[in-house]
């Protein structure tokens, strides 16, 4: 019967030790591993928003031109008060009874054709601010959506972290004897953002929580 | 004249994002990495506003901003809290070191440039 138990008593020493083992291999490739997808993100990121960098003068002219255009057309000198400045100086001599109706009909064309020429142009650059406005929202976006690299890199350092405080736990370099307690709650006053918090409890991630608007003092 | 306001953040990614909403509003942007290197930076040049990080190496954002308002030069430059953090005590922090304005990642441009326009007068 001693011979059955001998083993079952070793077995989980000898598991432990593998295990401890396995962490010492394991744990310093998780954090290379982190360390570098979190370098390799921050430079693909860098090279994207010096990509854009590049091009949003470019949108910002496109926006301006746009802009520039639909003011020129607005003015009170401009295209679209040209029908009505047409219409106040021909119209005395329209109702005027010495025109010959010729003429009149003459007048009320012309006057029709700068009517229609005069709307064809006002619809000019509406396909053009649609375009600009819709562009401007994308590239909001955009702006918000990159600063997600800078989310996740602050949560991989602290997994980065963490996992170099555990290697050291496993190789006995830690003064201290590991307390799951501790431990959690010296991760958890490392937080910086409400995901983190609810994920560390498994409420989350809903990503909902974080105050969006902005506090003045 | 463009108004310069100073970018401090460890991120560079971060701190080019906040550069591109600025610049494309007419500020004029100076940057660095963290609260010392921003101390460096300052060094008497006229600077209208900071807009600091909270979780920095070396000299974190509220170090940098009780930091900067001990100089008499930068004591009243108006300085916003842009940052990732969203707790109170936190904010109180930023709050009590004398910071203006508290600002959560992510942030859209619109909402960093009516911030800016608002504080830096």
């Amino acid at each position: 019967m001693s011979s059955n138990s001998e083993p079952n008593q070793a077995q989980p020493a000898h598991a432990a030790d593998a295990v401890i083992k396995l962490c010492a291999g394991v744990l310093p490739v998780w954090v290379r591993q982190l360390a570098a997808s979190r370098s390799q993100s921050e430079v693909a990121v860098t090279q994207m928003l010096q990509a854009f960098a590049d091009i949003g003068p470019h949108i910002n002219m496109a926006e301006r031109q746009s802009q520039q255009i639909t003011d020129a057309l607005s003015q009170s000198d401009g295209v679209t008060s040209l029908t009505q400045a047409c219409e106040r100086l021909l119209t005395p001599f329209i109702q005027s009874q010495q025109l010959p109706p010729d003429a009149a009909q003459a007048i009320e064309q012309v006057l029709d054709m700068v009517r229609k020429a005069v709307s064809a142009l006002e619809l000019i650059p509406q396909p053009f601010t649609h375009e600009t406005q819709m562009v401007a929202e994308q590239v909001e976006r955009m702006y918000i959506g990159f600063q997600y690299q800078d989310r996740i890199s602050q949560m991989m350092a602290l997994m980065e972290n963490d996992i170099a405080r555990l290697q050291q736990v496993v190789n006995g370099e830690s003064a201290e004897l590991p307390d799951l307690a501790a431990w959690l709650e010296r991760l958890e006053s490392q937080y910086a953002m409400e995901e983190q918090r609810q994920n560390h409890s498994g409420i989350g991630p809903n990503g909902a929580n974080d105050d969006k608007e902005t506090t003045f003092f | 004249m463009a108004k310069t306001i100073l970018v401090i953040d460890d991120s560079a990614s971060l701190r080019q994002v906040v550069k591109m909403a600025l610049t494309g509003a007419g500020y004029n942007v100076i940057e660095a990495g963290d609260g010392q290197a921003a101390l460096a930076l300052l060094d008497g040049r006229q600077v209208n506003m900071a807009i600091c990080d909270v979780n920095m190496p070396i000299m974190n954002g509220i170090e940098f901003v009780k930091a900067a308002k001990a100089l008499a030069a930068y004591k009243f430059m108006p300085i916003l809290m842009l940052t990732t953090e969203s707790q109170e005590e936190k904010k109180e922090q930023g709050k009590a070191a004398g910071a203006k304005a508290w600002m959560v990642k992510p942030f859209s441009p619109t909402q960093l440039v009516n911030a800016v326009s608002k504080l830096c007068v």
